[in-house]
């Protein structure tokens, strides 16, 4: 196993990351996702201690992060957003920093991405537009062989172009079943193009964590008439009524009550809207 | 690490100021001014560095670094040490040189002696034991320390500078000196400043690690 997250939990004064726990083995990628707050950010820091946990336990290559935390971060490549630091510096002079810590840094490797990503050494953090800047992390992300990639938001701010070539590229790098990807967004079409697992975390708890086939495979969308809906359909999860009438999801083993009605399988981003409507209507988690 | 770590604060964080305060030992040529102030500059320099890197979202970066937290501390304050120790080595020939250029001793404020830098290398170590601990217990608050650091330093050059004015037969003639046979006899004071820069050195990395590691990110 490449990542093992066993309970981890932090208690802030607002909010609490509730024993969350899942894991991803070699070669995959896996989406994190939520909506803003969830706790997605928060998990990503809690596991590689830049906030500490106040319980739980992180393996990274079946090593505990706690007690080897050098080893483990060498073996991590980690993008929180975009390069927002020393923005006055030259991309030369953060790299040339960069490359000092890591012991496998690939120089070959790191010309290769400046070259895919259209980067300029000698630009400054500063003349990089927001998609550059997440480019340039991930640049120094990728290129000191980590097997493991931890990314927040690592697609939000490029351009559709420049999002479906990072995606193909994360296929790429998983390609050779040693290195794995864990990416946290909210931007869900992207995992339909490339995520192999979805871990979804809600109000700071994963509510489910598994092959994104089987995660959607779950729900169905149905949507008919006002005067089909009838009280076993309080089973529907986040149901809107509208002027045509009404649509809402629900869990597939519970299809029979929706006798009538319309039925298709829902996308990622339909699978989240609804369960975060019906939180919101109704103040209860899944 | 904590040599990548050096370089790191070298290359990235480092500000202007600290390498301009350096040449600060020129003030030892002033032939009536409270020495100090030339050393209360380097403090202000590692203000900006924070301050800087903060705007600059030091923190961001370096959680990107294969780095535990508390050799982020250990780095971000040798390195102030060392600026702290080269002000005072650069200001040596210029204590010397002061003896040519003004050799009726300076009118404001103690000689630039042994004794003079042994209170400097104190003051040194109060700063860092207030300014960094403080800091540290958020990573994000600088300025609050910084004041009550310079407050604490100034009253304690006030004690010092005040020593000399104690009526206590001798004890001027002891401090306010460049003669050389009083200089010798002035090491101990050196030797104790050294001892509790070193402790201070200690004691600070000690609580501020201990507190960073305690901040969320």
């Amino acid at each position: 196993m490449l990542l093992e997250i066993d309970n981890l939990t932090k208690k802030y004064e607002c909010f609490t990351l509730d024993h969350v726990s899942f894991s991803l083995e070699k070669g995959y990628i896996m989406g994190f996702i939520g909506k803003n707050g969830a706790g997605k950010t928060t998990t990503l820091k809690c596991m590689i201690h830049l906030a500490s946990p106040d319980s739980g336990h992180v393996k990274i290559l079946d090593m505990d992060f706690a007690e080897n935390e050098l080893a483990c971060k060498q073996n991590i490549g980690f993008v929180l957003g975009a390069a927002d630091y020393y923005l006055n510096r030259k991309l030369s002079t953060i790299a040339d920093v960069t490359r000092r810590f890591y012991s496998d840094w690939d120089e070959a490797m790191y010309r290769d991405y400046l070259n895919r990503f259209d980067l300029v050494e000698t630009k400054r953090v500063k003349d990089l537009s927001a998609g550059m800047k997440v480019k340039f992390s991930l640049a120094l992300a990728l290129s000191h062989h980590a097997k493991l990639l931890i990314l927040d938001e690592p697609t939000s701010g490029l351009d559709p172009v420049s999002r479906d070539d990072l995606l193909e590229l994360f296929q790429e790098i998983v390609e050779d079943g040693e290195h794995s990807i864990l990416f946290s967004t909210h931007i869900t079409s992207d995992l339909e193009k490339c995520a192999d697992f979805i871990t979804y975390i809600h109000d700071g708890r994963i509510l489910a964590s598994e092959e994104k086939d089987i995660f959607t495979d779950r729900y169905r969308l149905v949507s008919g008439s006002r005067d089909s809906l009838t009280d076993d359909m309080k089973k529907l999860i986040g149901c809107r009524e509208h002027h045509f009438g009404i649509e809402g999801m629900i869990h597939k083993e519970d299809l029979a009550l929706c006798d009538g009605l319309e039925v298709k399988t829902p996308t990622l981003e339909e699978i989240m809207i609804h369960i975060e409507r019906k939180d919101k209507k109704e103040g209860v988690t899944e | 690490m904590i040599k990548n770590l050096l370089y790191k604060e070298l290359r990235l964080a480092t500000h202007p100021t600290q390498f301009l305060f350096l040449s600060f030992g020129l003030m030892l040529l002033i032939p009536a001014y409270p020495y100090y102030v030339a050393f209360f500059y380097i403090t202000l320099s590692q203000f900006f560095v924070t301050t800087i890197g903060r705007e600059n979202n030091d923190v961001s970066f370096t959680a990107m670094l294969p780095v535990a937290k508390r050799d982020v501390v250990k780095a971000r304050l040798l390195m102030g040490v060392i600026f702290e120790v080269l002000s005072l080595i650069i200001a040596i020939p210029f204590s010397f040189l002061g003896t040519f250029t003004h050799p009726s001793g300076n009118e404001a404020g103690i000689e630039a002696n042994p004794a003079f830098f042994g209170f400097v290398l104190i003051m040194f170590a109060i700063f860092n034991l207030i300014y960094y601990t403080g800091f540290y217990k958020t990573a994000y608050k600088a300025g609050k320390y910084f004041l009550a650091a310079s407050i604490l330093m100034f009253i304690y050059i006030g004690i010092c500078e005040s020593l000399v004015w104690i009526p206590v037969p001798g004890l001027k003639e002891y401090l306010d000196t460049m003669n050389a046979s009083m200089m010798i006899k002035q090491l101990p004071i050196l030797g104790a400043g050294i001892l509790i820069f070193v402790l201070g050195y200690f004691l600070t990395f000690h609580i501020s690690a201990k507190r960073f590691e305690k901040v969320d990110l």
